[in-house]
C-alpha cells in the first residue's frame, strides 16, 4: 500500500503552490488516464491536486474567429456544445468519438493533450487546426506543444486552461478505432484554413501526432477525398505493434485521411 | 521484439570506445538514470526512473559489459526490477567502425518486458524501447562531441 493525498484546488494559484509543496504530485484532470494508471500500482504520486474546482478551466466560448475550449471541459461537454458544433463540427464529431460514455463525462481537453497519447484524438484536431495551448503562465503554439509520444513543452508545474482553435473554413476528422478501447490505430483530422490544407495524423506515428505535408500539398492543389486517399504514405515511421504492423497502418492513414476529407465537404 | 539502428558518432573509434565503457558516459547517456555504481568489473548496479506518460516506475537492477572485442564491438545489458510495475531486461549489441575521423556506430536492441507494465504498454513497448534507445545514443553523440572539442 501506499499513501496518496488529495487536494482540491479553488483557483490556478492555489492548485501551483499545492504542487510546489508536493513531494512527487500530479495535477488530476478527469482521472480517466491517470487514476487507472496508479490502481495498477505504474504511478505513486504522493500528492493529487485535482483541478476540477478551477472556474478558469470552465467553459466555452466563441468569437466568430475563434473557439476557445477550457482545458476542464469534458468530451461530452464539447460533443454536445451548440458553439462547438456551429464553429467546428469535426471537434464536436471527434469528442462524440472518444472511447466510452463513462470516459467522454470525465476526461478532459487538458488531460488528453497533457498526456499525448499517441492515440488520443484531440492532438489530431489540435495540430491540424493550428490551435494555441494557454497555459497559467505563457501561451504555447500547437507545433512546439507537442514532443514525440507522451511528451509535451508542459514543465511539471505547468497548468493547462484551455485551447483556442481559429475557425477553419471546413474541416473533418475520420479514425479508425480500435475496437476495445476506441483509441485511434489511425486518426486524421483534415482542415481547409485561411492558410490553405492542414492534415494531422494520430495513432499511427511512432513519434505521436505529426503532420502530413504530402498529403496537404496534394490537397492544395485539389480538394477532395481521391487527393489525400492517393498520396503515397511510407510505413517507415509508423508503429506495429499487436493491433496492426506499419504497413497496415499506413494503408489505414491514406483511407481516414480520404474520409476526413469527405467529412468536411 | 528487435529493434536497431546506427549513428555517425563525431570521435575516434578508439574514444568512442572508451566512452562506451565509461561508467560516467554511460550513466548520462541511460534515459532516467539516478545511479550507477561498479561493483565489479564491467558490473554495475543501477536506478533509473522509467517515465512514460501517466507511468513513472523507478527500476533497481544491474548492468553489464560482456563479449568485448577492444575497440570492435561489446554487449551492454541490463535487468532491472520495477517492483509491482514488473521487470524489464534487455540489451543492445554495439559495434563500431572507422568511418574517416568519425565512428559508425551499429546497434541491435533486444527488449523483454513483463508483469503489469507489459499489459499496460503492450502497444507501446516497441515505440519506448526505440525511443530510449535513440535518446541514449543521441545523449552519446553530444557527449562525444563535447569531449572532442574540449
Ligand atoms: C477505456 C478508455 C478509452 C479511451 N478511449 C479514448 C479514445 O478513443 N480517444 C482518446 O482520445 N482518448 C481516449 N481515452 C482517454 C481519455 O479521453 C482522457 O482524455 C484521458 O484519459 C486524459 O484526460 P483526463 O481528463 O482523464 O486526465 P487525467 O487522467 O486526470 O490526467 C492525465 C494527465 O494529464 C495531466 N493533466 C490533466 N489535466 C491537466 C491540465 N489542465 N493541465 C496540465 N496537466 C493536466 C495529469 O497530471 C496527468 O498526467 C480513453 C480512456 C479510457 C480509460
Amino acid at each position: 500500500m501506499y499513501e496518496t493525498k488529495y487536494h482540491k484546488a479553488g483557483s490556478l494559484d492555489n492548485a501551483t503552490s499545492l504542487m510546489g509543496s508536493a513531494d512527487d504530485g500530479k495535477y488530476l484532470g478527469g482521472g480517466m488516464t491517470l487514476i487507472p494508471t496508479m490502481k495498477q500500482r505504474l504511478a505513486a504520486p504522493s500528492d493529487l491536486v485535482d483541478l476540477g474546482g478551477i472556474a478558469d478551466l470552465q467553459g466555452i466560448s466563441t468569437d466568430g474567429s475563434t473557439l476557445t475550449i477550457g482545458a476542464g471541459v469534458t468530451h461530452a461537454e464539447v460533443a454536445g456544445s451548440s458553439d462547438v458544433q456551429g464553429a467546428i463540427p469535426a471537434l464536436a464529431a471527434l469528442a462524440s468519438h472518444i472511447g466510452d460514455p463513462h470516459v467522454r463525462n470525465c476526461g478532459t481537453l487538458g488531460g488528453s493533450i497533457a498526456n499525448n497519447d499517441p492515440a488520443a484524438d484531440y492532438p489530431a484536431a489540435v495540430l491540424a487546426l493550428g490551435a494555441t495551448i494557454k497555459t497559467n503562465s505563457r501561451e504555447i503554439t500547437a507545433g512546439d506543444f507537442f514532443n514525440g509520444m507522451f511528451e509535451t513543452s508542459l514543465s511539471d508545474d505547468e497548468i493547462i486552461v484551455s485551447v483556442s482553435f481559429p475557425i477553419p473554413e471546413k474541416a473533418g476528422y475520420a479514425k479508425f478505432p480500435n475496437p476495445a478501447s476506441r483509441y485511434a490505430m489511425a486518426g486524421v483530422f483534415a482542415a481547409s484554413t485561411s492558410d490553405g490544407p492542414r492534415v494531422a495524423v494520430t495513432g499511427a506515428g511512432q513519434d505521436g501526432v505529426y503532420r502530413e505535408d504530402a498529403m496537404e500539398a496534394a490537397l492544395s492543389a485539389d480538394w477532395s477525398p481521391a487527393a489525400a486517399s492517393g498520396v503515397d504514405v511510407s510505413a517507415d515511421d509508423l508503429m506495429s505493434d499487436i493491433h496492426g504492423t506499419s504497413d497496415y497502418r499506413a494503408n489505414l492513414v491514406k483511407v481516414m485521411a480520404g474520409r476526413a476529407v469527405e467529412a468536411a465537404g | 521484439m528487435d529493434i536497431g539502428g546506427e549513428y555517425l558518432v563525431p570521435a575516434s573509434r578508439e574514444i568512442v570506445w572508451e566512452m562506451l565503457n565509461d561508467p560516467e558516459v554511460l550513466a548520462q547517456c541511460i534515459p532516467g538514470c539516478e545511479e550507477l555504481e561498479a561493483t565489479a568489473e564491467d558490473e554495475f548496479t543501477a536506478k533509473v526512473v522509467l517515465k512514460i506518460g501517466p507511468v513513472k516506475a523507478k527500476f533497481s537492477g544491474v548492468v553489464t559489459l560482456s563479449d568485448k572485442v577492444h575497440p570492435e564491438s561489446y554487449r551492454l545489458s541490463g535487468e532491472g526490477k520495477g517492483g509491482i510495475a514488473g521487470f524489464a531486461k534487455g540489451g543492445a549489441n554495439i559495434r563500431l567502425e572507422e568511418s574517416g575521423s568519425d565512428t559508425k556506430l551499429t546497434y541491435e536492441v533486444d527488449v523483454q518486458v513483463g508483469g503489469k507494465i507489459a499489459q499496460l504498454g503492450s502497444r507501446l513497448i516497441a515505440s519506448t524501447s526505440k525511443k530510449l534507445a535513440s535518446k541514449f545514443f543521441i545523449t552519446f553523440c553530444e557527449v562525444a562531441q563535447t569531449r572532442v572539442s574540449a
